[in-house]
């Protein structure tokens, strides 16, 4: 089963080209884009369960230096 | 000139009042109608509404406005009311609410001229106010250049001389001058430095404690603690 999620990811940093080019070196992440607003990031997964989906966001998006929090939508269509 | 102000709280409104003290044309946008009531107490145009929706700014004259300010707290609509402004023709300038944005705005928003950090303006008035002294840091122009104003003192070793002979740092300029009791205004050559004098200095960090030592001496020392 395929899941598609969106991680919203706010930052504490100005170094916006390096937290975004980590992200997209993760595995699943299938682009990132640096917006305009409450939040500075936000990135698109693509995976095979909603399981991979939060290894992606503990594992790979949280510890990423800079980064401050994270929200995480599951697409449902 | 005329401009669009979103947001008439503590920061839009007192913009608006200082730009509508200098002659200039100012059109308030405020959601919140005890705000927007507030604004209008002191005789200002309000629109009530949305600054991030293109209709409401529309109403406010953004069509003919010279520039548009997004000076709300949210960070949401002040981009959009940028991105509004910029389609109009408006030099555009917003709000942010972290320092640490700045730099992010700066290299990939497009559609904003320029941004401001209220609370980096303060943090510099209340350093001044704290050091007290003859200098007083006006602007952090970029991350190693500053406007400082000096007040020339019975101490200063150029006190006496004329702009011309002032012998600045190779990086440093005057950028205006003022005689102890009028405005400060285009420095002259031929310009004596007195006490109670004027001088406002561009200057790279690095060279601060030069122009400090020529134009004030060694009083105070810890005035010029500059950066960050």
């Amino acid at each position: 089963m395929a899941v598609t999620a969106y991680i919203l990811v706010k930052s504490n940093t100005s170094e916006a080209d390096r937290v975004k080019s980590t992200i997209e070196s993760l595995d699943g992440v299938t682009g990132t884009d640096i917006v305009a607003g409450d939040v500075d990031f936000i990135a698109k997964v693509s995976v095979d369960s909603p399981g991979a989906v939060k290894d992606i966001v503990a594992g790979g998006i949280q510890p990423i230096d800079g980064v401050e929090t994270t929200q995480t939508y599951i697409a449902m269509a | 000139m005329r401009f669009t102000i979103i947001g008439a709280g503590r920061v839009g409104l007192r913009t608006a009042r200082v730009l509508r003290e200098e002659g200039h044309e100012v059109t308030l946008v405020e959601r919140d109608a005890e705000t927007a009531a507030r604004a209008r107490e002191r005789s200002f145009e309000v629109i009530e509404g949305d600054g991030s929706r293109e209709q409401v700014l529309r109403e406010a004259g953004v069509e003919t406005a010279d520039a548009v300010g997004a000076l709300t707290s949210d960070l949401n609509a002040n981009f959009a009311a940028c991105l509004i402004g910029k389609g109009h023709g408006c030099r555009t300038v917003l709000r942010i609410d972290e320092d640490y944005r700045e730099g992010i705005y700066q290299q990939y928003a497009d559609e904003v001229d320029e941004i401001v950090y209220p609370e980096r303006l303060g943090a510099i008035g209340a350093r001044n106010a704290l050091l007290g002294g003859s200098i007083q840091a006006i602007a952090d122009v970029a991350q190693s250049l500053q406007i400082l104003l000096i007040t020339i003192t019975d101490g200063s070793p150029m006190r006496g001389y004329t702009l011309s002979e002032v012998a600045l740092p190779s990086e440093a300029r005057i950028l205006a001058f003022g005689k102890a009791d009028s405005p400060l205004g285009i420095p002259l050559p031929d310009d004596s430095l007195e006490a109670g004098d004027r001088v406002a200095v561009l200057a790279e960090f690095s060279e601060l404690a030069e122009v400090r030592q020529l134009l004030v001496g060694d009083e105070p020392a810890t005035a010029v603690a500059g950066g960050e």
